[in-house]
């Protein structure tokens, strides 16, 4: 398959990442897992050594203080072993918590650098999605593997060579009982796996007909439209479908392993007899005997663990940590040229584009010259490119051809730093942040907090302060989730458009921030607009063509083509399709 | 199985388990039970095998002795390994059972809620919390209650095996025991209550992560280049939500691990105990070595799971708290009704001074609202954003009860309707209606549920080629037959202006003599928003329709508009009576219209 990142590539990559953020914790980690392993193995040791001091002392050959030495020793390191478990897990656990916040800030750093348009690729967009989850599942996965070469192998290591000094053949025997557990569970992860891919589906089937039923979205109109009982039909059929799919798949890995289990408990059998038979000619101690047969059970278990629960998790997360590494590799812009001033103006040279994985053009061979200070406006029916081309003028997204130029320079060649440098925007789909009303204004342009400014912006976008709505004035968070307050629509749009004042700027755009808005509100907010933008270069985009009048020209846009640009007079005497349009709205206003 | 309006408790995480799954409940039981009596009958066969090999080796005993001694080891060994792969499938049955029952009796519950508890926002945080995968809180909490009795049961076994040796050891850790275990106990509520506080610093961060990677937020967060600033914002939060939280892991940790320290303290102090015993011949070297393995193997088992059982059951409990909350919301009886089959006539609706506000606010959205629509009519409702017009749908529709005044529908109050008159007695677009991810033709034939199943395919396509979509469907892979939504896996995605055709023919083939259209066209532009309401009212003619829009130019046909401001009509009348009033709507019109002028 393509875009397989391998396993140690992975492991690689996220111990450099990790060995950067903390390498002194991690390092102590490391070492405490390597001294606990060694503890636990310690421990049948000492177990072993007491069981001998006892055997002997009843038999009257060794003594009593033997006896006693042997059994402070295993309590010394029994408590021992259990500090240090307490210090490795909770190392280990904070490790987990930690290292997060380094890796959070670097996924964040990368999603400010990759190119805009990444969010528009389906493909790409599911790797954006998943990076967070990614890269806590990579940590997991990086812990894993310290913690199996740290802990674990300290700790077989200590009991191979333990049972290989006892009896060298109890390590070959043991090697032989681990493998059909080791079988069972690499079948049994392969087989889930597929299980995953073949029930998810249904799966999701169950959870979106209940949302049917129960969603918010749904609620009113499937029950009066009385759908209930259509639904729970359908949710019953796929309930049932999935349910059977997995019992069916459950109930074969199971017996299967059940059936490896039994041959794991033959190669235990063997194992207790050759203990039995070394104890029985002499060649081991009753002390080492019971040691050892203590400690069998104790070694399985573990394995187990490890493979079941560790290697198998390890797999399951895989896909997630495949999305992380790719999205730390997704493309970052590379532009150096300085910015320079808006004085140049903007020019569309035969500019195309298509958005990635898609054949469309969603601009088709765009000329546009834009002179400073200008007042533009964008009109034409959805899905006419509108949007497209106001992001390529404010350099978010690059030309697929031809060339955007920016005060005279290629788009493309300018440094991600200074692109956006004196651009300002309201965009349709704008934020609601859930931070407070001074933040949600400065949010904007955060290098520059300042005050008087924020009080200009404020007042510019009609943002009245009344003490009911903002009980805390600037400071009041504008959040009921954060024990603040819920804003309307329209104090929102205001707080936007506040926002989009506030940065400096010689250009803005305006698109389409008005959708939700009534009429009354939205032909104010257009004349305020236009006033405020007099000396700026300002550009508006709507498909309500009676606000484009106020625009020094309006360009018209039609299949991500510009099929006409000019004033409002000329473009109604050329009888093309913007006097279409306008007569089309305008019908329902005559007479 | 349903979820009735009663009182839960911990009871109830062993009583709905085994209503749900009777079987694999009682075998899981009885899995653990076993599970926890077996290691005491573990000690005891260990002791016997050990004390015959010593026998043999000592020459006191004949070899063949071992035998029956190692098949008893042999049998327990076996039975363990093999039980607890039986108990894993048992498992997953019962899993199962639950979430067909269970889950299932959840989701009816919810669907059966009062349309106010859906909208309220705390009741729905207690809702989306209770129905989250809610088998997994049962049978979490069933295998939680099972597998603590088996632990205790475990514990008492070895304790037995001491006190039928040395009677005063067994007390004297008893009485080092049972006040930690209280300990525990008490400390997992506190560590609880502290990880619901830093429940609140982590949404913050959270909040922030997804500022700062999501694709809504990627256009103002590239332009306005904040994210150094947001980023160093998020991981100060996440700081303070970790550093809390650490502290809150450390005093667990420093807890299990002590508990853990003293009771291998104990297991030491056991041993000496025992040493004289075994030392005189007393107690046998067999049982003495598998009783020290037996207490050393208690204090890993203690150090971790008594403190971890007192944390689950804390959250088992505040499960159960909410699933009372929940069980206890009202109900609606028209929740599950299907609408009349034979279609009630219209003839009037009237609100008569209706006064409204949304259960848990204090401002009234509607205030002494009085109207009155007659059958065969067109009426309009036009006022600015927020002015209650869609709240008067629901009204209409029966989702609220709790107004004031009188709504009457044919001259008798709707609270009087049977609902399922109601529900045939109208139609309504909403502003947010639903895209059900099921076939175009199933999507469509909801319109009326009755005939869903018997509906013809010309009826679909002439609903189809009313509402302007002949072409769209023709286009799909499937015809009518194509699954909407990326749910099934030959699912097709059709654009925003396409569903909402749909919604629209939904309306179409629905019989009831009443349609109301709740601004249903954000999403499309002017000339497509004017050519729909052309049509729709083309279509429904002989109905009475309601419109509700702010673009004014397309209320203007009805016969009879209503200014609604203030939750009241403001002005009532046809288009000519209120531009002569020169009042608000006046005002309205004209700046709508002064836009093309």
């Amino acid at each position: 398959m393509k875009n397989q990142i391998s396993l140690h590539k992975i492991v690689w990559r996220i111990l450099k990442m990790v060995m950067a953020a903390c390498p002194l914790y991690f390092s102590a980690v490391c070492l405490i897992g390597v001294i606990h392993g060694l503890s636990w193995g310690l421990n049948t040791y000492a177990m072993q050594f007491f069981f001998d001091s006892v055997a002997s002392a009843v038999t009257g050959q060794g003594r009593l203080t033997v006896v006693y030495w042997g059994l402070a020793a295993l309590g010394a390191v029994s408590i021992g072993s259990q500090v240090l478990n307490g210090m490795h897990n909770f190392m280990t656990n904070t490790l987990y918590n930690l290292v997060p916040g380094h890796l959070g800030k670097h996924i964040h750093r990368k999603a400010a650098r990759i190119e805009p348009v990444c969010y528009e690729t389906p493909e790409l967009l599911d790797d954006i999605n998943k990076a967070q989850k990614g890269a806590g599942n990579s940590l997991g996965l990086l812990i894993v593997v310290v913690v199996l070469f740290t802990f674990y192998l300290p700790y077989f290591g200590f009991m191979a060579w333990y049972l290989y000094r006892l009896k060298p053949i109890l390590i070959v025997s043991l090697v032989f009982i681990f493998i059909p557990v080791f079988i069972t569970q690499l079948i049994r992860g392969a087989v889930h796996a597929r299980l995953e891919d073949e029930s998810a589906p249904l799966r999701r089937e169950v959870d979106y007909y209940e949302k049917c039923i129960c969603d918010r979205e749904y609620f009113k109109e499937t029950r009066l439209l009385g759908a209930y009982g259509f639904f729970k039909q359908l949710y019953l059929t796929a309930l049932n479908a999935m349910q059977e799919k997995k019992w069916s798949v459950e109930l074969k890995t199971h017996l299967m392993e059940i059936g490896m289990k039994m041959l794991t408990l033959l190669g235990y059998f063997g194992v207790l007899y050759l203990l039995f038979t070394a104890l029985m000619n002499g060649e081991i101690s009753i002390g080492s005997f019971a040691a050892v047969f203590g400690s069998i059970e104790l070694m399985f278990s573990i394995m187990d663990e490890i493979v079941s629960h560790h290697i198998g998790g390890m797999t399951k997360d895989l896909g997630t940590v495949r999305n992380f590494m790719r999205f730390l590799d997704l493309p970052e812009r590379t532009g150096e040229l300085e910015r320079v001033s808006f004085e140049g103006g903007m020019r569309f040279h035969d500019v195309s584009f298509s958005y990635p994985g898609s054949e469309t053009k969603a601009l088709d061979h765009v000329n546009l010259t834009i002179k400073p200070g200008e007042t533009i406006a964008i009109v034409g029916q959805n899905g006419a490119g509108k949007s497209t081309l106001v992001k390529l003028l404010v350099g978010l997204y690059l030309p697929t051809e031809g060339v955007v130029e920016i005060g005279g320079a290629d788009s493309r060649k300018i440094s991600p730093e200074s692109i956006y440098k004196g651009t300002t925007g309201v965009f349709q789909k704008y934020q609601r942040y859930k931070l407070t009303l001074q933040e949600n204004v400065w949010i904007s342009d955060l290098e520059a907090q300042d005050q008087t400014h924020l009080e200009t912006a404020v007042k510019k976008a009609d943002l009245e302060l009344d003490q009911e709505t903002f009980p805390q004035g600037y400071d009041t968070m504008l959040s009921r989730e954060f024990d603040g307050v819920d804003l309307s629509g329209g104090q929102w749009q205001r707080v936007a458009l506040a926002r989009g004042f506030y940065r400096r700027h010689d250009l803005i755009v305006l698109d389409e921030p008005t959708a939700a808005i009534d009429p009354l509100e939205e032909t104010r907010i257009y004349q305020k607009f236009a006033e405020l933008s007099r000396d700026k270069t300002a550009i508006i985009v709507t498909h309500r063509l009676g606000s484009a009048k106020i625009a020094d020209r309006i360009v018209v846009m039609d299949q991500g083509r510009i099929v006409a640009v000019g004033t409002h007079e000329q473009l109604m005497r050329e009888r093309g399709k913007y006097a279409e349009m306008y007569q089309a709205q305008a019908q329902w206003y005559a007479g | 199985m349903q979820i009735e309006a009663r009182k839960y408790g911990l009871l109830d995480l062993i009583k709905i388990p085994i209503q749900a799954a009777p079987a694999a409940a009682i075998l899981v039981g009885l899995h653990s039970i076993l599970a926890g009596i077996i290691p005491t009958i573990h000690v005891l066969v260990t002791a016997d095998f050990i004390d015959t090999a010593i026998g043999i080796l000592q020459g006191s005993l004949a070899r063949s002795e071992i035998y029956s001694s190692l098949f008893a080891v042999v049998v327990l060994i076996a039975y363990s390994w093999v039980a607890a792969a039986l108990a894993n499938l048992i498992n997953v049955k019962f899993d199962l059972g639950l979430q067909r029952h269970y889950h299932t009796a959840v989701m009816e519950k919810r669907a059966r809620l009062h349309y106010r508890h859906i909208e309220n926002p705390e009741t729905w945080d207690l809702i989306s919390r209770v129905t989250s995968r809610p088998e997994a809180q049962l049978t979490g909490g069933y295998r939680l209650l099972i597998s603590a009795a088996a632990e205790i049961l475990r514990i008492m076994g070895v304790l037995g095996i001491l006190i039928s040796q040395v009677w005063w050891a067994a007390l004297a850790i008893l009485s080092f025991s049972v006040p930690l275990f209280a300990l525990a106990v008490k400390s997992g509520k506190a560590s609880y209550e502290a990880s619901k506080e830093t429940a609140k610093y982590k949404r913050k961060s959270y909040y922030l992560a997804d500022v700062l990677t999501s694709r809504e937020t990627v256009d103002e967060r590239t332009l306005f280049g904040y994210s150094d600033q947001i980023n160093e914002l998020w991981h100060e939060r996440y700081e303070t939500a970790r550093r809390i939280e650490h502290q809150v892991i450390k005093k667990w940790f420093v807890r299990s691990k002590a508990s853990g320290v003293i009771t291998a303290l104990i297991s030491v102090l056991i041993v000496v105990v025992l040493l004289n015993p075994v030392l005189t011949g007393a107690l046998s070297v067999g049982l003495f070595i598998s009783l020290v393995g037996a207490t050393f193997n208690l204090v890993q088992m203690m150090s971790w799971q008594l403190t971890s059982y007192a944390d689950q059951l804390a959250k088992h409990r505040e499960y159960l708290r909410d699933l009372t909350e929940f069980a206890m919301l009202e109900e609606a009886d028209s929740a599950q009704m299907v609408p009349a089959e034979s279609v009630p006539q219209f003839r009037s609706l009237e609100f008569f001074n209706v006064s409204f506000k949304y259960p848990g606010t204090d401002k009234y959205v509607l205030k002494n609202l009085s109207f009155r629509m007659e059958a065969g009519k067109h009426y309009a409702f036009a006022g600015v954003n927020g002015s209650g017009k869609t709240t008067i749908t629901k009204l209409i529709a029966g989702l609220y009860d709790n107004y004031t005044g009188e709504i009457l529908l044919n001259g008798k109050s709707i609270r009087e309707w049977h609902p399922s008159e109601l529900k045939a007695m109208l139609s309504i677009v909403y502003q947010d209606f639903a895209k059900y991810y099921i076939t175009v033709r199933d999507n469509i034939a909801l319109g009326d549920v009755n005939a869903i199943y018997s509906r013809e395919d010309w009826q679909i396509n002439r609903a189809i080629s009313q509402t302007g979509l002949s072409a769209a469907v023709e286009k799909l892979p499937q015809g009518i037959q194509t699954p909407l939504g990326k749910i099934k896996p030959d699912g097709y995605d059709i654009s925003g202006g396409e569903w909402q055709r749909i919604a629209m023919a939904r309306a179409i083939v629905n019989p009831a003599p009443l349609r109301i259209l709740d601004e249903p066209t954000a999403a499309l532009d002017p000339i497509s928003e004017s050519e729909l309401y052309q049509e729709f009212e083309r279509i429904s003619r002989g109905k009475t329709t309601i419109f509700i829009s702010h673009r004014l130019g397309s209320t203007k046909l009805a016969d009879e508009i209503f200014v609604i401001g203030d939750g009241r009509v403001l002005e009532h009348g046809t288009h000519q009576e209120l531009m002569a009033l020169d009042g608000v709507y006046a005002e309205m019109y004209e700046s709508q219209r002064s836009w093309y002028n």
